[in-house]
Formats: structure tokens, sequence, C-alpha cells
């Protein structure tokens, strides 16, 4: 496993963290993560509820555990029929019980009425597409901040130029979920690295292995997941090896899997210059900063200088 | 006969068998038929009892038995041509049938077996009675081929006259009734009853039986909704042990269900290995958590008590904490390590370790001089799942299956792939023929 602890810009330090064996799903590429785990956060579909939308763009979540902080997962967004689906700009930490609106919420379903409930919702990461443009606009009060972007998005997927992120996430929904089991979830996986091709995508990090197994789906499916079920590649004909035996057909699988593990190992982004790090918020010693760097943007969570949570995306 | 091949293609290619307007019956694939029936005359015969094979494949069989010569068979070949016809003919849709009755005319085939055939046909169907009225003319078409027109006509006349002057069934008349016609049946009774109805006034309009009246395939009825517990007992009983369900309970009730599912069948004299992808996603999520895993395990457990020499090579997780990622590739690669005769390969098919290198393994294989057939049942949750981004090899010959009642059909498909197995569906095929498992 190859060390991470020059991936995120000074003063982040992924040292401890680890990548794992990547695994490929057409254009997606996942290296899963390993590191020590900062237990006690609570996981976003177990503890943090949708609670109401107050408004069109004023969404109310609370945290419903006992205890633990609930650390808002960057870009959530929530889905249910016959309602405008929302989509946070930001992360946030919500203390144990708390409630709260967040009134820069865009919605993502244009000219649909009616206001999410607490029942019978799901939840998922805007696309890859969208977030550095969400991320930029958090703070504005303006429900349909976001309908240009998701317009272009459906139009370069070939769908009616709408601002109907739902025709995407809702109607794709079998094709882009089959994700979640073309790239399994390792045991004691705590995190990723995404590629599209030969690109670096973007890493996410979670508290612990439970916290990540429950954004999973969201991310892995809808974040990363419509990027690359536009760049699908066209299945390639199995071409054999050169082999004569059965040992030397194992030597030329061994080999050939390493050059293309070393091949995935080249794709990591240099470490990044002209960071910039803006603490948005805190709660006790949590603190959740928005980053920007060269080609990178996000928000993480940090604890005493380590990070905890971290949601890191190319912005080109 | 290339038994695989010939398989494949019966399950396959879907194409009625058609009577051109010349008379000729048109079959794009008699040339496969033809060479396959005079290489193995009672294995092709067999192959076509096989489950999920499709009814317009068993009707191009049942004429191609019928069409060809038995001269030079033995007798105990001839009997068992002799069952398989009879089961072709009342296993297929009655339509069906008569298409391939017709065309025995059209060809002029006028054996003796043919003959036989024509007669159980028309007079012993379980529903002749509706059948006579509703296609008399056809039927009575193949009749007389079968019998010659002269002597079809002079028997139903004579059976006309025998009802007119009752009990006259002996001398000359009972003679020639028996030689030409009641010696081919089995209820000399019924028949006279249903050649009279043959040869009597039609009723305009009457619909014809449309469905077999001894279907070969087990009918099967779908649940509405499939859950994971609704696919066949063997993995219900399953899904519950993952469940944390009581074991005491489960245990012996999933020994009683794998009992039951191989009773009958034949001991495959071969020694086989399964590649058992146990990764994350076999175990599932939400609603279907459980579904793949327990209908693969349960084919396992099949194959286990059918196999005489069984080997599994998981990769991922177990079978009970599935988790992590398949190395299909690698997991086939352990499995031809054991020197098998046949591996299976038996997935949901996400290669999530590296996709691609399943299929550059199984390209390679020839090259590398492994001549073991490797095949890969797909497993999955219903018949209507989109497999298109599921296929690992799409060089390896593939199956699907998702129901404990696919099993019969997918035995028989990877079997035929080892030659031990071909000797495994005539022994099963027979059984069935014998009035055994079915």
């Amino acid at each position: 496993m190859t060390s991470l602890a020059t991936l995120l810009p000074e003063p982040l330090d992924l040292g401890g963290y680890r990548a794992g064996t990547p695994q490929r799903a057409g254009a997606l590429t996942m290296v899963p993560v390993y590191g020590p785990a900062r237990p006690g956060i609570v996981p976003p579909r177990s503890g943090l509820k949708l609670k109401r939308v107050v408004g069109y763009g004023q969404v109310e979540l609370s945290n419903g555990a006992r205890e633990g902080v609930a650390i808002v997962p960057l870009h959530i967004g929530y889905i249910q029929d016959a309602a405008q689906n929302h989509a946070l700009c930001a992360s946030a930490l919500l203390g144990a019980g708390q409630t709260r609106r967040f009134d820069d919420a865009c919605c993502v379903q244009a000219a649909q009425g009616g206001y999410l409930e607490g029942r019978d919702q799901w939840f998922f990461v805007l696309p890859a597409e969208l977030r550095a443009s969400a991320l930029a606009l958090r703070g504005q009060h303006n429900y349909s901040k976001l309908w240009d972007e998701i317009s272009e998005l459906n139009r370069a997927c070939g769908l009616p130029s709408r601002g109907h992120l739902e025709q995407i996430l809702s109607r794709r929904r079998a094709t882009l979920t089959q994700f979640q089991s073309r790239l399994e979830l390792m045991p004691g996986q705590l995190g990723a690295l995404f590629f599209l091709g030969d690109r670096f995508a973007g890493l996410e990090l979670a508290p612990d292995p439970v916290y990540f197994a429950e954004v999973w789906t969201a991310l892995v499916c809808f974040a990363y997941g419509v990027a690359a079920w536009r760049a699908e590649p066209e299945p390639e004909e199995a071409r054999p090896y050169e082999a004569e035996s059965l040992a030397e057909l194992r030597a030329e699988l061994a080999r050939d899997r390493a050059v293309r593990l070393a091949e995935v190992a080249s794709w990591m982004p240099a470490p990044a210059r002209d960071v910039r790090m803006v603490e948005e918020e805190r709660y006790l010693d949590l603190r959740l900063s928005t980053l920007t760097a060269g080609g990178l943007a996000g928000q993480v969570v940090t604890e005493h200088g380590r990070p905890v949570y971290a949601s890191v995306f190319t912005t080109r | 006969m290339d038994t695989p091949t010939l398989l494949q293609h019966f399950r396959t290619h879907d194409v009625p068998l058609v009577l051109s307007r010349s008379g000729e019956p048109v079959w794009d694939d008699a040339e496969l038929h033809r060479t396959a029936q005079l290489s193995d005359p009672e294995g092709y015969a067999l192959l076509a009892l096989v489950p999920g094979v499709l009814p317009w494949q068993r009707a191009r069989v049942l004429l191609r038995t019928l069409a060809a010569t038995q001269d030079g068979l033995a007798e105990r070949t001839r009997a068992t041509l002799a069952k398989a016809t009879r089961a072709l003919m009342f296993g297929l849709p009655p339509a069906y049938a008569l298409t391939v009755l017709l065309a025995l005319r059209r060809l002029r085939a006028n054996h003796k077996h043919v003959t036989r055939a024509v007669v159980a046909f028309v007079l012993e169907h379980p529903e002749a009675d509706a059948l006579i009225e509703a296609r008399r003319p056809a039927l009575v078409d193949c009749f007389e081929h079968a019998l010659g027109k002269t002597t079809a006509r002079a028997c139903a006349r004579l059976i006309t006259e025998a009802a007119g002057t009752a009990g006259s069934d002996g001398g000359d008349t009972g003679r020639y009734l028996r030689r030409s016609l009641l010696r081919f049946t089995a209820d000399p009774v019924l028949a006279a009853k249903r050649v009279r109805a043959l040869y009597a006034p039609g009723t305009y309009g009457v619909p014809a039986p449309q469905e077999p009246p001894a279907p070969l395939d087990p009918v099967r009825e779908y649940p509405p909704i499939v859950t994971p517990t609704n696919r066949g007992d063997i993995a219900a009983t399953l899904v519950h042990l993952y469940q944390g369900g009581p074991v005491a309970e489960l245990r012996p009730a999933l020994a009683g269900y794998v009992a039951r599912a191989t009773r009958g069948l034949p001991r495959l004299d071969a020694s086989v290995a399964m590649v058992l992808d146990t990764s994350g996603s076999m175990r599932g999520y939400g609603e279907r958590e459980w579904a793949l895993m327990s209908q693969a395990v349960a084919l396992r457990l099949v194959l286990a008590e059918v196999c005489d020499r069984f080997t599994v090579v998981e990769t991922g997780g177990t079978e009970q904490a599935p988790a992590g990622s398949a190395d299909l590739a690698g997991g086939l690669l352990d499995a031809l390590g054991t020197g098998p005769d046949l591996v299976v390969v038996v997935t949901d098919g996400y290669e999530n370790h590296l996709p691609g290198d399943l299929a550059r393994v199984a390209a390679t294989l020839p090259g590398a001089g492994v001549t073991t057939p490797v095949v890969r049942c797909l497993a999955a949750f219903t018949k209507g799942d989109d497999l298109t981004l599921r296929d690992p090899a799409p060089g390896l010959p593939g199956q699907a299956f998702w129901h404990q009642d696919d099993f019969a059909g997918l035995l028989a498909w990877m079997f035929a792939h080892c030659a031990p197995g071909v000797n495994w569906i005539r022994a099963t095929m027979l059984g069935r023929l014998e009035g055994g498992r079915t």
C-alpha cells in the first residue's frame, strides 16, 4: 500500500493513511484508503436526518443521535417523490440533538412544487460536475442558483436541458447504483481516491469505516458515478497473454497487474500549491475549513491538525 | 456431436419451423440438426428433453428424429427413440407438433415409426377430442399420410359400419383393422371412437388446445414480487441462516431441501471446481441482501451432492461473510491448479479487482495448453436483471440463474461442456423417460 502523506497540501497531513489496491469500473478507478479512525462521529444515514424543508432553498437537518457530533457530508442532497429535491452547498457540524436550518441550500429540481419532509427520503452527493459551483455558491440565498449548471449537465448527458437533477439521479438510478457493486467497499476502508480515466477526481475521507460505509453509495454512484457513466468505455476484446503454461500465465498476470497498479500510482496529483484554508465553523476541537488550491477545492474537518473528514475534488 | 454447442443452440435459436407454400419445411439450421442426428441419434433426441430447450428446437428434433430411418439401430435405441418421440410430441404445444407431422407428410417420410407416432398423436393425444374438432383437416392429412390414404379411409369406413352393426369386429373386418390400424394403438375402443370423430362433419370456429398436455419443463409460476426468500427452498433457508435464524431448525431443513433437489439425479463422474465470488456485492444491499449469495450457495450445495469430486475456490470474503473485491482471474487459476474436468465460475458479474483480467486469462488458456472447459454462471436477482455491465468474460460460455427451478437446466448446460457430463445428461434424460425424476 502507498503512503498518502503528501497528497493534501500542508498543513494537512495524511501521514498514517495508506492507499490500498485499486479497483476499476469502466472509466472510474477507486483506490481504497485505510487509516486511523476517529470514533464518535455520527454517520449521515443512521444519525443525520432531514427534518423538513422550511421554504425553497431552506433545509432543516437534525442530529438525532444521543451523543456525538455529526459531520454533514459535503454536498449532500435529499430526494423524495412529489417534493422539490434539495442539496447543500457546504458541510457542517451538528452537535447531538441539534437542529439547524441551512438557508443557502439549492433546489435541484426546477419547477417541482412541494417541500421535502422527513419521510421516505434517500440522500445523494452532488455529481462531481456541479461540486465546484455549489461550493462557490455557499452562503448565497438563492434556491435556483444551480439550475443553469444542472441544465448544462443534463444536456451533456443527452437529456432535456432542464434544472432537474432528478433526470439523472432517478431515471438513471439503476445504472448508477451498479457502481456500488462494480466497486467494492473494502473491510476497514474509511476513504477513497477516485480517478476518472487517468485523472485524479477526488479524495473522500471519513472519520471511521462505519461513516464511510454510509456515505459510500452516495459517493460512488452519484458524486463520481455520473461522470463515470458518461465516460463508460466500450468493452474491449480480450487480448491473450503470451504464456505457454499455467505457471507462465500466472506470472504474466502478476506482472501485468504490477504494471497497472504502478500506473495508477502515477496518476496521483502533485502536492498542491497556492493553498488557501479558510475556517468556516468549529465545534469544540473540530474545525471545518474550506480548501482551495490550484485545481482543487473542497472542505475538510480537522481535529488538532489531523484530518477527520475530507471531501476534496478537482475543479478542472 | 458437439453437445455444448448444440445445447446452446437449442436454448437460444428461437426461430419457428415453417412449412412453405411449395410444401417443404423451412428451417435455417437443418444441417446442424442433420449432422447431430446422424452422429448420435439417441443422444440427439435426449438432448432435446433438457429443461430450457426452446419449443421450436424440440419440434426440429422431433421432425429430424422421425424423418430419419432407424435401420441399423439397436432395439434398445429404437425403444428410447420411441419414448423420446412420444415425450416430445406430447411435450410440445399441439400446433408445434402438428407442424412437424405435416412436415413429415411433405417430406413423404413413411417409416413405421412415423406411422406409430402419427397414430399416437391423432388418436391418443390427451386432448384429441378437442384437437380433432379444431384441426380436423390437418389431422386427417397426417392420419392418411401415416396409414396411406386408401387404408385410412377404408379403416374409417369399416369402423363406421362396424358401429352401425354393433359387435361385428371379428372376421375379415376385424383382422383388417387390427393389421392396418389398431396394432399401432394402445386402446382400440378409444381409437375407433376418435377415427369416427376424425371423419365426422366438423364444427366451425372451435378453439384448438394451446398448451402441451405433458410439459417437458416444469410449469413455473413466478412471484409477482421477487424477494430473497421466494426463489426456492434452499436459498430461502440459507437467507434465514445468514440473517441469524435458528440453526437447529434451519440446518436439518436445508439438508432436506438439498436432498429433495438432487433426488434421482445420477452422479457426475468428474472433478468439478467452482470459483465462488464472495465479494461484498454478492451479499447485496437493502431488500436484496443475501439474495445472490444464497442462490449461489444453493447451487454449490447441489453440485457438492451431484459431483463425484468437487472443489470450491472462494474469492473475496467467505460464504457467510462476503466482503471485499473479487479476483475472479486469480480464482480461476487456482481452480485450474486442482486439475478439474470442469471449472464453474459463479459470480454476480462484477469483476472488481482489475476488470478484464478474467477475460484475458480465459482467452490465454488455449494457448497455454489448458483445455479444461470453463463456464460462468451469473447469479441474478430476477430473470429481468440488466446484465449489460455484468459480463466479466464474454468469451466464456455463460448462463444466468436466479431461482432454484433454474438448476435442472443449468446443471445440464454446465455439464455438457465436459466429456463425463454428456453421459450424465443421457442418464438423467433416460431417467426422465423411464418415469423417474422429471
